[in-house]
């Protein structure tokens, strides 16, 4: 393509931008709203993902021993859980110092406590930690055939629920996003199809006079690429404003959430919606201009 | 240069446009047709554009059969052939120079060339003097006279005009026949689709008459022979 080809592609689809005018401006806003709605769904579903590996690597087995147990046996299993496959570490938690740990968990509700008296009824345990997340359920099935095992309990369960909940919020995504990507991809069909129309007797002369399709097509597809790209730089704006706030709340009130940083997460994020408001773009001017092209 | 052989058009609704037409227009030579609405002149013109393909015969224009012609090659096809419209057919806003140069921009013509050959072709017509007024300020015949320059301006060698006269009175309607002349007399083959009988009449040049999709009629000096 000759750059003043080119200059003239971009110098037309301006114009039309322009004199579509409030068209125009609502394609530009359905565009950036339905990207921006894309995009916090990606956000949503790496962040739960990015949760769900975290936990997964931090689950350990939570070994309880019986309570008849003497010291002498309760130190051989712990050698013995050891020595089985894929354990790295075994922590010895006595009753006393589970005590403590649960009253730092009641904090202002200790009281409720109070009415054992001097009683402890909390187990003896190990905390044992496992190389791989996958071998944690092996591990604590081998620990729970053991003597002198109360039981073996590991956190399998939240991750499998936080799993679960990370498939059902990207089906809902996903449907949400097909749905918004339509509805970006009719209304900028629609805007660019006003362009066509007024335009239909000079792309009408342009074939007459033997000008090439992708020459009539271009200026058409460089005004959807402009809209959708537009669209998407506003919503990436809004999406990275909307992505430190929540981050700042959570770092103040939930810090044990592990939300993936803003940089360099949000910029893949925003390639993404760049992409699909490209996409977009091109596709809905395809579309309109090609009932045109018949002459 | 323009060859049809034993050309067909039926449509899909089983309507007979053209049926058996045999027809040779030799380079340089300046033809009329002429017929009744509906004989199918319009659509011969459809055909001679490639916009619409022949059901049976074979149509060869500046040497290319048009059936074998792959849709990529339509463009490139048209540059060979200059088209003028009863209605002009100009963009309202761009004036007659843009209008002009327009045609040779789409084919991406360097911008020397451009002004080079749309100050010739708007010589040529008489108009460029007024290269920088709008449409919507010309009369008629100089709205016709634009349109004109713009169907010549990529030089082809073929001129197809649909009725280049049915909007013009008569006075302005010669000075557009003296045009027409006149680029016939480079060498361009002219086409000329027309209810003009007058016109006709005087230039005695070659008639083809189309009735209900036939030649009835091919004279190398003819009138026009209807009373319509």
């Amino acid at each position: 393509m000759k750059i003043r080809t080119a200059e003239y592609f971009i110098t037309e689809s301006l114009h039309s931008i322009r004199r579509n005018g409030l068209m125009s401006v609502a394609a530009l806003m359905t565009v950036a709203l339905s990207l921006l709605i894309l995009g916090m769904f990606t956000v949503v579903v790496m962040n739960l993902n990015h949760m769900a590996a975290v936990l997964e690597s931090q689950i350990q087995v939570t070994v309880y021993l019986q309570d008849s147990l003497k010291d002498v046996e309760a130190r051989e299993i712990g050698t013995r859980i050891t020595k089985l496959p894929g354990v790295t570490r075994v922590t010895f938690v006595g009753k006393e110092e589970a005590m403590v740990r649960f009253k730092d968990r009641l904090g202002s509700q200790q009281g409720l406590l109070a009415e054992l008296g001097e009683a402890n009824p909390l187990p003896n345990s190990f905390e044992v930690k496992v190389d791989r997340p996958e071998r944690v359920k092996a591990v604590a099935l081998a620990i729970s055939q053991l003597k002198g095992i109360e039981a073996a309990r590991y956190g399998q369960e939240v991750v499998e629920q936080l799993f679960s909940l990370t498939r059902m919020v990207r089906i809902f995504g996903v449907v949400l996003i097909i749905f918004l990507g339509l509805a970006a991809l009719f209304i900028i069909v629609n805007t660019i199809r006003l362009t066509v129309f007024a335009r239909r007797r000079e792309i009408g002369i342009m074939k007459y006079v033997g000008a090439t399709d992708w020459f009539i097509r271009w200026p058409f597809i460089i005004e959807g690429i402009l809209l959708g790209s537009l669209g998407a730089f506003i919503s990436a704006v809004l999406l990275s404003q909307l992505y430190s706030m929540v981050t700042r709340q959570v770092y103040e009130s939930l810090a044990f959430l592990p939300l993936l940083p803003q940089y360099p997460f949000l910029g893949y994020v925003n390639i993404f919606v760049l992409v699909a408001g490209i996409g977009i773009g091109v596709l809905g001017s395809l579309i309109s201009v090609k009932k045109f092209l018949k002459v | 240069m323009i060859q049809l052989s034993e050309v067909s058009k039926i449509f899909d609704d089983g309507f007979v446009a053209l049926s058996d037409l045999t027809l040779k227009i030799d380079k340089g030579e300046f033809a009329f047709v002429v017929g009744p609405s509906g004989a199918g002149k319009s659509t011969l013109i459809k055909l001679l554009f490639r916009e619409q393909l022949v059901t049976t015969g074979e149509i060869i224009v500046n040497g290319r059969n048009l059936s074998l012609l792959q849709p990529q090659e339509i463009p490139y096809f048209r540059r060979s052939l200059g088209i003028v419209f009863q209605d002009f057919r100009l963009l309202p806003d761009k004036n007659c120079y843009e209008n002009v140069a327009f045609a040779m921009r789409v084919i991406e013509a360097s911008r020397r060339d451009i002004q080079r050959r749309v100050k010739h072709v708007l010589d040529l017509v008489g108009l460029l003097p007024k290269a920088k007024i709008y449409p919507g300020q010309l009369s008629g015949g100089e709205q016709q006279r634009v349109a004109i320059a713009r169907a010549i301006v990529n030089n082809p060698a073929v001129l197809i005009a649909d009725e280049p006269t049915g909007n013009l009175d008569p006075d302005t309607s010669w000075e557009a026949m003296k045009i027409f002349d006149r680029i016939n007399q480079t060498g361009t083959t002219i086409l000329m689709v027309t209810h003009d009988k007058p016109i006709v009449d005087q230039m005695m040049k070659r008639v083809i008459a189309l009735e209900n999709g036939r030649i009835t009629r091919d004279d190398s000096k003819g009138a026009y022979g209807y009373e319509d």
